[in-house]
């Protein structure tokens, strides 16, 4: 555990120094500041002004999630730093999983920091303190750590740039999967087809269950089950994908 | 003592990198000597754990080489290291000495200061890895490979990419290693370093152990190039 620690505590280190990451983040601050301007637009209704900074932070910390998942882990591989670690009594699996702890540290960090932005902005907006706007970035939050423990996954057998690819691809469907199916149910799709939708359904992560940003919006709380559930089932499909990354890692050559 | 038993690397493509390799190293430095791509890499890559052997076993000691107990033994530095770029020196050396002990690296400043100086690159400390030149480089990952005071050391090809003074200057460091009483397994394709620094020596070719003994054995009187070429040449016509 203290491997792991270690590892974890040098990745948020080295990529709090990296400039993208910053470039990235201050594009972020921007868009939340440029909701200020574009609530005079919609004449400061407070739903819309709460819906443009959320999804903007939802944008931003996507694009961060890519950039920290698809990059981080697989640099360390290409580049052989790794000889360094490995070859001390750190196993594969402390390293997979302090770089995946160690990223998720950082995502938190990048994500308070665009939080503090938006509900500075939601009470200039005098919309008060954004209790549920908050539980909506929490959600967005466990969201992309699960879309980072995708990202790692496929570096283990993968390059950075097929990363993105399949990594964006799984982000787009894991938000488009839940409504195929209730679309294949209505229409009344039925045998292998159908089969073939659940298969999909059960293999990519539903991502909509992370999606609370329509009930902050309206001012409506999700539910303690609901958001119980979405915990587990990010817990569990992170485990099990982190699993699977070092599985396979464990059998690389490098 | 390093004991490598039937040993055995091949890759997928069935492309055999390391072939039924048995040997027993005892001595304070033992240089392993072969051409570009004879095995070399391969075998201190699985010493360390960074590779798996497809058969054969290697034990240091008695125990296997990649056993978390062995591994606090050794230290080992890579071909052309690669580092975090934008760490400096100094903090390479700390997170190096943290992945064998979290807790120790608060006190030990002074032993990472001791061993940067020994490699001569203490002024440099506090600059960014990206900075250093290749022979700095080379430099520093000598000095993270002694950071946990192994009792062995495996140094693939650690002269590469160093001018005539540091050349002589980390020979020297190997030699007061010695005298610590380390021991020392160094990869590299420079028969000059081999001659002057190395107790025996180990030529493998082809993935193939072809010699190991003393190097005065070896050479037979004459030149240590010309019988290296003599010993790989019998090989090849075989």
């Amino acid at each position: 555990m203290r491997h792991i620690w270690v590892i974890a505590k040098n990745t948020l280190k080295l990529e709090i120094r990296d400039k993208i990451l910053y470039g990235i983040i201050v594009f972020g601050f921007l868009y939340v500041l440029f909701t200020l301007f574009m609530a005079d637009l919609v004449l400061k209704e407070l739903p819309m002004v709460r819906s443009f900074g959320l999804t903007g932070m939802y944008f931003f910390n996507a694009i961060i999630a890519l950039f920290l998942g698809t990059t981080s882990f697989f640099k360390d591989v290409d580049r052989k730093v790794v000889y360094f670690i490995l070859s001390k009594p750190v196993s594969r699996a402390q390293f997979l999983i302090g770089k995946f702890i160690g990223l998720c540290l950082v995502l938190f960090l990048t994500t308070a920091i665009l939080a503090v932005a938006y509900i500075g902005l939601i009470l200039y907006e005098h919309g008060g303190f954004d209790a549920l706007g908050l539980l909506a970035i929490a959600m967005q939050y466990i969201e992309m750590t699960l879309f980072i423990a995708f990202a790692i996954f496929v570096s283990t057998f993968s390059t950075s740039l097929l990363s993105i690819v399949y990594t964006s691809g799984v982000f787009f469907l894991g938000h488009v999967v839940s409504s195929i199916l209730d679309d294949a149910k209505t229409v009344g799709i039925t045998g292998i087809k159908y089969k073939l939708v659940e298969i999909l359904y059960y293999i990519f992560p539903n991502l909509e269950k992370f999606d609370a940003r329509n009930l902050a919006v309206h001012d409506l709380t999700m539910p303690f089950a609901v958001f119980g559930l979405a915990l587990a089932y990010a817990a569990v499909y992170i485990v099990l994908l982190l699993s699977a990354a070092v599985w396979i890692f464990d059998k690389k050559e490098i | 003592m390093i004991q490598f038993s039937h040993l055995t690397k091949a890759y997928k493509k069935r492309q055999v990198a390391v072939n039924d390799f048995s040997l027993a190293v005892d001595v304070p430095i033992f240089g392993f000597l072969g051409q570009n791509g004879a095995g070399k890499t391969t075998i201190i890559k699985m010493i360390v754990g960074l590779l798996t052997p497809t058969s054969g076993t290697i034990t240091m000691d008695g125990k296997p080489s990649t056993d978390s107990a062995s591994k606090r033994r050794m230290g080992f530095m890579p071909e052309t290291p690669y580092f975090y770029e934008r760490m400096t020196g100094l903090e390479f050396m700390r997170l190096c000495d943290a992945l064998y002990d979290p807790h120790a690296a608060a006190g030990r400043e002074a032993r990472y200061v001791a061993l940067l100086k020994r490699v001569g690159i203490y002024d440099a400390r506090d600059f960014e890895i990206r900075t250093y030149s290749k022979g700095m480089r080379q430099r520093l990952g000598f000095a993270q490979a002694l950071v946990n005071d192994p009792e062995y050391l495996f140094l693939d090809e650690p002269l590469d990419g160093l001018d005539p003074i540091g050349r002589r200057e980390m020979k020297e460091v190997m030699r007061e290693l010695k005298k610590e009483g380390k021991k020392i397994f160094l990869n590299t394709h420079i028969l000059n370093d081999v001659e002057e620094i190395c107790d025996a020596v180990g030529i493998i070719h082809k993935g193939r152990l072809l010699y190991a003994g003393t190097v005065k054995e070896f050479c037979k009187g004459k030149p240590l190039e010309e019988r290296f070429m003599e010993v790989v040449g019998e090989h090849e016509k075989k």
